[in-house]
């Protein structure tokens, strides 16, 4: 992967402001000086990624296990969607709100909420059991289907106002 | 039983109204919030202990897997909402304990349809 800052080294004569790597012993909310401890809605995104990938890990494992050949398709596709929030929750905790992997990551999301929640619609038969996506997420209050939206809307967002946006977006 | 769980559900919907009223104000975690978000550990824990005795007692959980995967699962993550709380010093810090406070109310609700011998 390489280094988010590159992407915007031609807008600023870089390095005048790098906030010094002080320890938490500044931390009473000083606005403004939000330098990298601070990640702002980034935060909330890592969380809640985490906590779907935890629950979809934890959940396809033990379908799978008890008795895989119940509903194959629907156990398959809980893993996929476990894998690729952990491969969201990684890229974001690794490379922040510019990182290109975090952005394709959160379209392959999208395009599988999409997929899984249409088929599952279309074709019922193949899902003896539910899985994460199935009805567009509607076991998890549709949560999925509305987090890589959201997810998206603030990659893309990060990424037009560069790393600025941080302080702005708090 | 009964008086446990609402009382779980008051402390997280209180600590959640609480972690989203600093957000909109734009206030980081202070102790109070972080007390709250304590609160919740404490009284998912005592839960936790609840059902555990009852099971060793001779209830029959149809699946301990997923009810204990649960109960370890909202404890995890409340402390570490709290966590990101007191590393994440600004307004979204705030949030995430909200957004954990709320995620635990949901988790007592599927606790309930995982085992309702535990809570009757």
């Amino acid at each position: 992967m390489t280094d988010p800052r590159t992407h915007r080294s031609d807008a600023a004569p870089s390095v005048p402001s790098v906030p010094e790597p002080t320890g938490a012993s500044d931390a009473p909310v000083s606005p403004g000086a939000t330098g990298a401890s601070s990640r702002g809605f980034e935060a909330v995104l890592i969380v809640v990624y985490g906590l779907f990938s935890l629950a979809a890990t934890a959940r396809s494992s033990v379908q799978m296990l008890r008795d895989f050949s119940f509903a194959p398709v629907a156990y398959l596709l809980s893993l996929v969607a476990a894998l690729t929030y952990i491969a969201v929750t990684i890229a974001l905790v690794r490379g922040g709100r510019r990182s290109t992997t975090a952005l394709v990551l959160c379209l392959v999301e999208l395009v599988g909420v999409l997929a899984v929640g249409t088929l599952s619609v279309l074709d019922p038969a193949l899902f003896p059991d539910a899985t994460v996506w199935s009805v567009y997420g509607q076991g998890y209050g549709y949560v999925p289907l509305l987090l890589p939206v959201v997810a998206l809307f603030f990659l893309v967002r990060g990424r037009r106002k560069g790393p600025e946006a941080s302080v702005s977006a708090r | 039983m009964t008086a446990l769980s609402i009382l779980v559900t008051v402390v997280c919907l209180v600590t959640a109204a609480l972690g989203f009223y600093y957000a909109a104000r734009d206030l980081s975690a202070d102790l109070v919030l972080l007390g709250a978000a304590g609160l919740v550990a404490l009284v998912w824990a005592v839960l936790g202990a609840v059902i555990g005795l009852r099971d060793a007692a001779g209830g029959h959980p149809a699946d301990r897997v997923t009810l204990y995967g649960y109960l370890l699962t909202g404890f995890a993550m409340v402390i570490g909402g709290s966590w990101v709380g007191v590393w994440e010093r600004s307004r979204w810090g705030s949030m995430v304990i909200a957004v954990v406070a709320l995620v635990a109310v949901v988790l007592l609700m599927r606790l309930h349809q995982i085992w309702p011998g535990g809570f009757a």
